[in-house]
């Protein structure tokens, strides 16, 4: 008797380390062929998100000073279209990529929100240049909002007055980091 | 640069006047707000011998100023940015918003009495 | 049957912020209103605030097509109010650098002039990388892109360096030719001559009455510029004359801006063979708040887009009223006697050929 309760219980011990083993074992991410599943929403996930990140059209949004800077950024010289971002559409329904540029005033807002809600998701907002950070060097006007992102959630904020071009493909580039899944995408 | 002051009832006589002489072209209507007094001042300038004039006028609280569109036409963008931006009320034509359209709880920007920057909050 | 139509405030063809009401009969135009005051932020009240060689940035904003000729023309406020006359060759370098700048100024407004009418970028391209290498110039003589904040008080900040002669000289041959270039692309096209002859016609009584200034008034007749009427700098040692056309449509507004592009280019060529030796620089900046004498100052200069004007009360230490004159103002309140009887698809190339920049019409 002693010797068959031993074993029934080594037996239960066994069955239970196994079944404990097995509850926290996860497959690896990157491993192919553990879970046909999971592998093909790696490969979708992957290839939606590397189109995603090379073809960002931004919509044109010039308000002021800063616009010159975008008009250069888009011409010949140094040109937006060799790294896929076209040029600037005028409806927000083809767009991804909202560059505010110039200062923002309390007139301008409903119009800037009423566009913001038109862009279809997912989309991602450049602050461009000292006024549509913290609102530049009229920070203490009558008329003025102090900086885009007491409006809309920003992504990426480039500063200079006016930041040269190339600051903005610099910017572009990190946007595309965020796209393609390095840093943390927080989309609703 | 000559100078002139008048007062508020013969402004129309000497803007008609000076029309005749030749002086055809405004340049601007501006005004400079002294603590007890307002100055308007009128720019005018004849395009033929190249000669400018200004005409001024003192106005208190309150006061209302003619419209001289008949005789400018290029007086009607000027007399409105004049009345939002010091609360002069002008008579004589309607007269509605230019640049704070959108704003109707803000009066009068540039008299020294409104305490500029005080809608300035950062948390 | 009237039909309102709202060409809204963000458009790929205004310049800028600007909403206009179009109320049409038809095809036919009866009247425009503009709404302006989106990019309005008070300069006027903030300069008050401000000692005076701290605004100077500030004046840069309001045109920012062709910052250097507001800057220029609020120093020279703050100079005559100061009693202070400027070097001579500082006159030649200021009128050698403010004539570069109108030159790209028109070359701006001429791409995107033909943008709206339906060209879509050719013309855009070529005139921006013109654009480029004049400002790439302006680099090498301020050392700033955009905004240089380069006058002072009594002169500039930096010298020319050395070799900014060969250079402007190779610059201004290059453009000569891409002028000619632009003249023969356009004039001969009969779809631009269609869409801009006839079109948006000012009479020369109506364009007194109505005070507008700079091209737009000059294209209807009327023999005045700044830079001859109340001359400055060096403009009547070299020999400067006011180019005029007649008939006052868009066309003859074209035709101004680009015979004075050519007027600049002769005026630089001129200037560089005749500048005298000796020194140029201003006041240090660190001195922001000069000895003042006048109580009221007024001063005009010839912006790329009109005449602009400054009259200046002061007080000790900051300016007691600024009150800028700009030119952009006066010329958009022109645009509803304009555009009377006009198809609709005529409104955006008269809006182009008065050359707005929506800072500088709201202050």
């Amino acid at each position: 008797m002693d010797e068959n309760e031993r074993v029934q219980n080594a037996r239960k011990e066994m069955e239970q380390l196994v079944a404990d083993s097995l509850k926290s074992y996860k497959p690896p991410v990157g491993a192919f062929f553990t879970n046909l599943k999971e592998a093909t929403k790696a490969i979708a996930d992957g290839s939606i998100r590397w189109a995603r990140k090379n073809s960002l059209w931004p919509m044109q949004f010039g308000l002021a000073c800063c616009a010159m800077e975008l008009m250069d950024f888009g011409s010949s010289r140094i040109d937006a279209e060799r790294k896929g971002y076209l040029l600037f559409r005028g409806t927000p329904r083809q767009c991804d990529v909202m560059i505010v540029a110039g200062w923002v005033t309390k007139s301008v807002v409903p119009e800037i929100k009423r566009l913001y809600e038109q862009m279809s998701k997912p989309r991602y907002v450049i602050a461009y240049g000292e006024c549509a950070v913290s609102g530049g060097p009229w920070w203490e006007s009558y008329n003025i909002i102090q900086g885009i992102d007491q409006v809309l959630p920003v992504d990426v904020y480039v500063a200079g007055c006016p930041p040269k071009p190339e600051n903005l493909f610099e910017a572009l580039m990190k946007l595309q980091e965020k796209v393609g899944g390095k840093v943390e995408d927080k989309q609703e | 640069m000559v100078k002139l002051k008048i007062s508020k009832n013969e402004l129309i006589e000497k803007l008609n006047e000076a029309v005749k002489e030749g002086y055809n072209y405004l340049v601007k209507i501006t005004a400079v707000d002294y603590i007890d007094h307002l100055e308007v001042i009128y720019f005018i300038r004849n395009i033929e011998n190249k000669k400018e004039e200004n005409i001024r006028l003192d106005i208190k609280d309150g006061e209302r100023l003619p419209t001289i569109v008949n005789i400018f036409k290029a007086a009607d963008f000027y007399e409105r940015e004049l009345s939002e931006m010091f609360g002069i009320e002008i008579e004589g034509r309607k007269v509605e918003r230019l640049l704070l359209e959108k704003w109707d709880g803000l009066e009068a920007p540039l008299r020294k009495k409104f305490e500029w920057g005080a809608d300035y909050k950062r948390d | 049957m009237l039909t309102k139509i709202n060409v809204g405030p963000i458009h790929p063809s205004t310049h800028g912020v600007l909403r206009l009401v179009v109320t049409l009969d038809g095809d036919t135009i009866v009247n425009v209103e503009p709404h302006i005051g989106f990019l309005h932020r008070g300069v006027e009240k903030l300069v008050e605030n401000r000692m005076y060689m701290q605004s100077e940035s500030y004046m840069e904003k309001v045109d920012y097509a062709a910052p250097m000729a507001y800057s220029d023309l609020y120093v020279s406020a703050v100079e005559e109010a100061m009693g202070v006359h400027i070097k001579e060759r500082a006159k030649y370098v200021r009128l050698i650098l403010l004539e570069l700048q109108r030159i790209a100024s028109h070359l701006l407004w001429l791409g995107t002039f033909c943008n709206d009418l339906g060209q879509m970028f050719t013309m855009f391209m070529w005139t921006m990388k013109d654009r480029d290498l004049v400002m790439n110039l302006l680099q090498d003589a301020t050392g700033s892109r955009m905004f240089y904040v380069n006058m002072r008080v009594g002169g500039v900040s930096m010298d020319l360096p050395p070799d900014f002669e060969e250079h402007a000289k190779s610059l201004l041959d290059y453009l000569e030719k891409r002028i000619k270039d632009y003249e023969a692309f356009l004039e001969k096209n009969p779809v631009f001559i269609e869409r801009t002859k006839g079109v948006g016609v000012l009479s020369r009584k109506d364009a007194i009455n109505l005070g507008v200034t700079g091209p737009v008034l000059r294209a209807s007749g009327v023999n005045f510029d700044v830079r001859s009427a109340y001359t400055y700098y060096a403009y009547e040692k070299l020999n400067f004359m006011p180019q005029i056309q007649v008939k006052g449509d868009v066309f003859a507004r074209y035709k101004v801006r680009i015979l004075e592009m050519k007027e600049s280019i002769r005026l630089i060529r001129d200037a560089l063979k005749e500048m005298p030796e000796g020194d140029a620089l201003g006041m240090p900046i660190k001195l922001i708040s000069p000895p003042i004498k006048e109580k009221e100052v007024i001063v005009r200069r010839e912006l790329p887009r009109g005449e602009g004007m400054m009259y200046m009360v002061t007080d000790k230490q900051k300016p007691y009223r600024l009150s800028i004159r700009a030119p952009a103002f006066i010329n958009l309140s022109a645009l509803n006697h304009m555009a009377q009887g006009a198809k609709y698809a005529d409104l955006f190339a008269i809006l182009g050929s008065l050359d707005l920049v929506m800072a500088d019409v709201d202050r």
